[in-house]
């Protein structure tokens, strides 16, 4: 018998369309910093939440080994990379993001998603403390630079004078540091443009993400992290915000025509899914939500990196409210608000094994949330990029739970 | 005077009982504090008047602190928030808690929901240590006096917390003097670790005065033994160390981060504020704090070779991350030194010492 043939048939994205635009914009990441590359010029590696404004002001290429890793795990080949890392020495214990880099950076070939080698690295460790450690290796693997700027954790809720002025100084040094790296000049027209690109973004992201107060709402929230891209890569550039802000138009198009991107039947549930995305089986976790019509209809993950600011001393504040350096009161009262106003019904947790700074504090946060807002609370075991610590089965019982307590919930209304 | 097995046993006692010593500062009148791993500026706590003691947390089955922390964090943090619910820290006027880690950030976070009972001041530390981590050394603990004054009325003096560093100065010299000649007296590791451990829970005065005293008592050895250089953050595991005396290891020096990894670096300066900012700011050579050198590598097998090391005994305390992140460099450059290495995995709820047992057998048949 012949064998049959399956040929599937891709989807065709409209190239006008705000999706099209954000996926090119975040493409063109790694183009420009291999075109960077064969120019003859230097070129970085930079974690997720290093101050873009400084490196993209100065016109220096980076790309984001974080990103890198996502695009691996999505593509299947996370336990083969993190494989690698463990036979170097690693223990799976370190986060994935770090094992994937380390590995990528002592053989650089990974068809689902190469990047240039860097000639430095750029690092901040407000996102995680990890970052100081995995950023050290690299460099010392690569016999590379590094500019490391430490964000203190903000125990205090918002953060001190002490801290702002710690950081400032950092912010400078790190400026002075890549002039000298790269021998390109700082100039400060561009780095006021730069800052005018990024609240332009910032806003127009947050005008995105108000879309999901809808009811029921224009988009599937899991879409949102398709968008994390840009925002890394993309923040202080000129193109994103016109992309953003067609995407909002289009999502409050849809609200007229009552139409979303959600593919459940309809939108039965709300819920506001916390932590990072389980990349390695991000298939596989939004179709068991939308198979029981559960759309996310709030996420922090997707707004986390927007940056909003007037001033020098304000910028720096902002480099203080990312997900992995406020604490636990400014965490959870930041979700309280989201739930609150995108009519949550219910948490679902991502207990991510790569990451113990969020991770951390999850259990407590989320406690307190589901009170403030009285709405059921799960968690499930993943990562984001290692496929080993993540079991469908586990998953589907919590979700269902979520869901059948939500829907008790309704019923008792 | 005391003799060696008189005052061995006065350390182990020391060692074992923090509670007895707990209650022994309280009941003399003293106030006494909490602090967590590691490099909490204990010299402020001590000018004010107040005893600081050490908590690391204890071999417990975590059950409470389960309802805080995933499984995946340092077990370490995980039973200080054990204790620390269960009451064994009760007493306390305030604990201090670093955030040079994950693990140590979010134990931080939960103390204050888990043990509302006991207020947590912040002991904040640069990864940079430019002049800018200088001067945001010195003004959190300017904040941190400000908080130990709120919370107990003591009040602060320059000239108070110079005769401190003065009192931790002359600890951290005999510490390190008392490390060398234990590993030139053949010590059993668990004797010797009692003398670490028991630096945790005394006034560094008092238990500087022991330690001189029972140096007086030893004498070196001409007894054949392996001598091994162990690496960690906490080698609290009187299993492991009983294995290591049974199968005739010496530690001849240690960069265990509770025991001498805290006496590397000198105190230098003039006004106390910037002595202990520039003490913190020369510490190159911990797998906690960012350092782009990789100094901890070299050091490590320096110290090795110095003290005549025939191997290192890696003591990885399980979740932790940076001593991880470490270990991948520190085998390789061993191995380049043509020194054997082991790593023992460890952990606060461990019962079961019986591959780590296998692991050090097996090296000491390689050597």
């Amino acid at each position: 018998m012949a064998e049959e043939q399956v040929v599937k048939k891709k989807r065709v994205i409209d190239p006008n369309s705000a999706a099209y635009k954000l996926g090119q914009i975040t493409n063109r990441n790694y183009t420009e910093a291999w075109e960077a590359k064969n120019r003859g010029e230097k070129i970085g590696w930079c974690s997720s939440n290093f101050p873009q404004e400084l490196h993209r002001t100065l016109g220096v290429a980076v790309v984001y080994p974080e990103n890198q890793a996502v695009a691996i795990a999505v593509r299947g080949a996370g336990e083969r990379v993190c494989d690698e890392a463990e036979a170097l020495g690693y223990s799976n214990d370190i986060c994935a993001y770090a094992r994937i880099s380390n590995a990528y950076a002592l053989n650089p070939n990974a068809p689902e998603c190469d990047m240039p080698l860097p000639d430095f690295l750029l690092c901040c460790n407000n996102i995680c403390k990890c970052m100081v450690k995995w950023y050290e290796n690299v460099a010392r693997e690569l016999n590379i630079p590094i500019i490391m700027i430490d964000i203190p954790y903000n125990h205090y809720y918002d953060p001190t004078p002490e801290q702002i002025a710690y950081v400032g100084q950092q912010f400078r040094d790190a400026i002075r540091q890549l002039e000298e790296l790269t021998g390109k000049k700082w100039h400060e027209k561009k780095f006021e443009e730069i800052c005018r690109n990024t609240n332009a973004t910032s806003k127009a992201m947050l005008r995105v993400a108000d879309c999901l107060q809808y009811v029921p709402s224009p988009m599937a929230g899991f879409d949102l992290f398709n968008h994390m891209g840009v925002l890394i890569t993309a923040l202080g550039a000129p193109d994103s915000a016109p992309a953003f802000n067609q995407l909002a138009d289009e999502m409050e198009q849809f609200v007229k025509e009552h139409k979303s991107t959600f593919r459940g039947e309809r939108e039965d549930y709300r819920i506001m899914y916390e932590g990072i995305a389980c990349w390695p089986h991000l298939k596989f976790t939004a179709k068991s939500l939308i198979a029981k019509n559960i759309n996310v209809a709030a996420t922090i993950y997707a707004v986390a990196t927007v940056h909003i600011y007037d001033n020098f001393d304000d910028m720096i504040k902002s480099y203080f409210y990312i997900p992995g350096a406020m604490n636990l009161e400014q965490s959870r009262d930041r979700r309280i608000k989201l739930c609150k106003q995108n009519k949550v019904e219910g948490l679902l947790v991502h207990t991510n094994r790569s990451c113990k700074n969020w991770s951390g504090i999850m259990p407590e946060m989320s406690r307190q949330i589901g009170e403030a807002c009285n709405i059921p609370v799960v968690a499930f075991d993943g990562d984001q990029a290692d496929p080993r610590n993540f079991s469908e089965a586990q998953y589907e019982t919590r979700v269902q739970g979520l869901m059948e307590t939500m829907q008790a919930r309704k019923e008792a209304k | 005077m005391a003799d060696y097995n008189t005052l061995i046993n006065q350390f182990h006692d020391i060692a074992s009982n923090p509670a007895k010593q707990l209650r022994h500062y309280l009941d003399s009148g003293k106030k006494v504090a909490g602090v967590s791993p590691v490099y909490t500026p204990e010299e402020i706590v001590h000018s004010m008047g107040i005893v600081p003691m050490g908590i690391w947390g204890a071999d417990v089955e975590l059950s409470e602190s389960k309802r805080y922390f995933p499984a995946f964090i340092c077990s370490i943090m995980q039973s200080i928030i054990e204790l620390g619910i269960k009451g064994t820290y009760s007493g306390l006027s305030f604990v201090m808690m670093p955030s040079l880690c994950d693990s140590m950030q979010v134990a931080a976070e939960n103390w204050k929901w888990a043990v509302p009972s006991i207020p947590v001041i912040y002991a904040d530390w640069p990864h940079n240590r430019s002049q800018a981590g200088h001067d945001y050394i010195v003004a959190t603990h300017r904040r941190q006096i400000e908080k130990i004054s709120e919370i107990t009325g003591a009040e602060y003096s320059d000239a108070k917390l110079s005769d401190s560093i003065a009192v931790y100065k002359e600890h951290a010299e005999v510490m390190r003097a008392f490390s060398q000649k234990a590993g030139l007296c053949g010590m059993k590791a668990a004797d010797r670790q009692a003398v670490f451990k028991s630096a945790w829970f005394m006034l560094k005065e008092e238990h500087t005065a022991l330690v001189k005293e029972l140096m007086e008592t030893m004498n070196p050895s001409d007894e054949n033994r392996i001598n091994v250089l162990t690496t960690g953050i906490l080698a609290d595991q009187p299993d492991l160390l009983k294995a290591m005396d049974e199968l005739g290891f010496n530690i001849v020096w240690d960069d265990v981060a509770h025991e001498s990894r805290q006496y590397y670096v000198e105190y230098k300066g003039e006004n106390p504020l910037d002595i202990l900012a520039n003490k913190f700011c020369g510490m190159k050579h911990c797998s906690l704090i960012y350092d782009y050198d990789k100094t901890r590598i070299g050091l490590v097998i320096d110290e090795a070779k110095l003290y005549g090391a025939k191997a290192i005994i890696y003591i990885q305390t399980k979740f932790c991350d940076p001593e991880e992140f470490d270990y991948v460099f520190l085998k390789r450059e061993a191995e380049k030194a043509g020194l054997p290495i082991v790593m023992i995995e460890v952990d606060r709820q461990m019962t079961n010492y019986d591959q780590a047992k296998t692991a050090l057998q097996t090296l000491k048949e390689m050597l």
